[in-house]
């Protein structure tokens, strides 16, 4: 493990910005911090480069304690959010400045730092001013600036956020070739879960102060174990349910007037009684038989449309479908469940109802 | 009716919302407009004028270069020079921290503090280290009364005896004056600036491992010299042209130039020699003013003041 930490915890007088945070990320991993804005993941970052000092915790680099380690003196380096280049000093010289901090001479920094930038695409930018520089292009030498130190762990703070919709998608692919070619620990830090899910090999995430799961981005998105993450990482039907039978880790449950396989997902035991499955709106198809509803609402996506279906047992239900399967409002519908996973739902404290201990939802 | 007349009331039809504000704005510029060449640049022609008389001369000039003149104008704004680094070094420290370091809550009470010394007259504020320094001062009653020292000692009018003929550093009472009065001013300057120095910055600098040196000669020095110049060219001018704190607190070897052409105009009462002796003095410090304000970045941070 490259970067480990253990009970980190930060707070700010009476609040507590990270609690108990316990990570471990392996050499060579594109690692990702999600979480809704005050989670506590940028304080995590800015604890990691030495910016803050935790309140309790320990942090362990490439095996080595740096807990009280300073900022200048720790093998990470970190992208700023709002990236603060140095307004007075041309790009080639923004990239070289922590090469000059540790005493690597004038031709061998200007050798390295052409390479760095042809890396990051910006080849023959070296004399350019910052100002000078598109939006995209100051991200690169953020990066490059960063990265020309060849950190243990290069850390990043939501880089990515003052960048328009394309530009973003663009980038993403950028920092995802970056990272295999120069081959560095990325610890990346978003709200944004798209561009977490699209570039991480795991990802953890956090709210409140604590990571509340981790994994690959698949995993966590496909079979959540809670409500919390199954919601944060798209779009998600929560319904309330009840298990009838269990088998090889899948259960049978009934809910929304049918029934249907769900995963346990990281459930232990056998849950009886009532639980909560989420289904996601693409693993919905219309035409089938297993629940039963009337059209409320039907939005275009372009891609997909977007259906707002009535359960004739109750509630309502989003169904994704492609263009090419129309219904409209009112209609009568069947609809067949692809897949499902029981999840845990957390009520305002942050108290979890486990499957195994499954309470009636009235019980709250 | 011309043709320019139609256009310019077509465009006054236009701009008519404009109009009212436009002359409003002209006669509010037009007093102190009227204030600013009334009592600032005909008394300076005037004392163009009067240092080339009785009727055209350059004698008055051509004495300058005689006596005692030069020296004591070289000594003068090498104490301008000195002091004005002095509150530099003060000023640079102190603005960082209350611009970055200093909770919120107390930099206002800080910030007004900093600013107590100009509400005072600044004779007051010269005699207090008169009151302060003197034999029988604050400090030599301490120390002589604690047993540190038998004898006074000489802290107020001694000259420091260190530097190269006339630019001779200023003595402590000298210095000690200068820097209470005008340190104020490079503090407010420099805190302008500071302010505007994006911590981040900072960080980003220890981040790819600058020690402290560094992040000061790096980020902090670059992002704010336009403030520390700016504050420079206010106090340099004045303190080498100051007549008052000299008077009370200099030595009598270290005589600056203001003091040398009240004496000339009141003792001696050569006014033409005295308003030389200012326009070139006037010169030498607006040369270095020139210098200064070069810099689009120095006069953007002397129109913030």
């Amino acid at each position: 493990m490259i970067l480990r930490t253990e009970g980190l915890t930060r707070r700010f007088g009476e609040t507590t910005a990270v609690a108990d945070l316990s990570l471990s990320i392996a050499a060579g991993e594109f690692f990702s911090l999600v979480g809704p804005s005050g989670c506590g993941k940028t304080t995590t970052l800015r604890m990691l480069a030495g910016l803050e000092s935790p309140t309790a915790g320990r942090i362990e680099l490439d095996g080595r304690d740096v807990t009280d380690r300073p900022a200048q003196d720790r093998d990470t380096n970190l992208v700023f959010q709002d990236l603060v280049l140095f307004p007075h000093m041309t790009v080639a010289e923004n990239v070289g400045y922590g090469l000059a901090r540790s005493g690597v001479r004038r031709a061998a920094r200007e050798e390295r730092v052409a390479e760095m930038l042809s890396t990051v695409g910006l080849a023959g930018f070296g004399d350019r001013d910052p100002t000078e520089l598109s939006g995209g292009q100051r991200q690169r030498v953020a990066l490059a600036r960063a990265l020309v130190n060849e950190p243990a762990v290069l850390l990043l703070d939501e880089p990515l956020s003052s960048l328009d919709r394309t530009l973003r998608a663009e980038m993403r692919g950028e920092l995802r070739r970056i990272q295999r070619d120069v081959g560095t620990t990325f610890l990346y830090v978003t709200h944004d879960q798209e561009s977490a899910m699209s570039m991480s090999d795991r990802m953890a995430v956090m709210c409140g102060g604590r990571v509340v799961e981790s994994g690959p981005p698949a995993e966590l998105y496909d079979r959540p174990r809670t409500a919390f993450v199954a919601d944060f990482l798209g779009d998600a039907n929560l319904l309330p349910a009840t298990v009838r039978g269990r088998a090889d880790g899948r259960v049978t449950v009934d809910a929304g007037g049918g029934r249907f396989d769900a995963a346990l997902g990281g459930a232990r035991g056998a849950p009886d009684g009532r639980v909560t499955v989420m289904v996601r709106p693409e693993d919905l198809h219309l035409g089938g038989d297993t629940l039963t509803g009337t059209i409320r609402d039907v939005e275009y996506r372009g891609a997909h449309e977007e259906y707002t279906v009535a359960l004739d047992a109750g509630g309502t239900i989003r169904v994704r479908s492609g263009t090419a399967s129309r219904a409209a409002i009112g209609e009568t519908v069947g609809l067949d469940v692809f897949d499902a996973a029981v999840v845990r739902r957390e009520d305002g404290d942050g108290d979890a109802a486990d499957p195994e201990t499954a309470r009636p939802e009235g019980s709250r | 009716m011309s043709g320019a007349t139609d256009r310019l009331r077509r465009r006054v039809g236009r701009v008519r919302t404009q109009r009212g504000p436009a002359l409003v704005d002209a006669g509010l510029a037009a007093l102190p407009t009227l204030l600013a060449v009334s009592l600032g640049v005909v008394p300076l022609v005037l004392l163009f004028v009067e240092s080339v008389s009785p009727p055209v001369t350059i004698e008055n000039y051509a004495a300058l270069g005689g006596s005692v003149y030069p020296e004591i104008m070289i000594r003068s704004l090498g104490i301008g020079v000195a002091v004005t680094l002095v509150c530099l070094t003060v000023a640079y420290p102190v603005t960082y921290w209350l611009a970055h370091r200093c909770p919120g809550r107390y930099r206002l009470p800080v910030l007004v503090s900093f600013t107590l010394p100009l509400w005072l007259n600044y004779v007051v504020l010269n005699y207090t280290w008169v009151w302060i320094l003197a034999s029988d001062g604050v400090v030599n009653a301490v120390l002589t009364g604690l047993g540190v020292v038998d004898r006074p000692l000489d802290l107020l009018r001694t000259a420091s005896a260190v530097g190269v003929g006339p630019l001779e550093l200023p003595g402590l009472s000298l210095g000690l004056g200068f820097v209470h009065i005008y340190l104020p001013y490079v503090l407010l300057t420099m805190y302008v600036s500071m302010e505007r120095l994006d911590y981040r910055q900072v960080e980003a600098a220890r981040d790819l491992g600058a020690g402290d040196l560094r992040v000061f000669l790096d980020v902090v020095v670059p992002e704010t010299y336009a403030g520390a110049v700016a504050g420079a060219l206010i106090v340099y001018a004045r303190i080498a042209g100051a007549f008052a704190t000299p008077q009370i607190l200099a030595a009598p070897a270290e005589q600056m130039i203001a003091q040398i052409i009240t004496t000339q105009f009141y003792d001696v009462l050569d006014y033409p020699f005295a308003a030389a002796l200012s326009v070139a003095f006037l010169a030498v410090v607006l040369a270095g003013f020139g210098i200064g304000a070069l810099s689009t970045d120095v006069r953007a941070a002397l129109k913030r003041w």
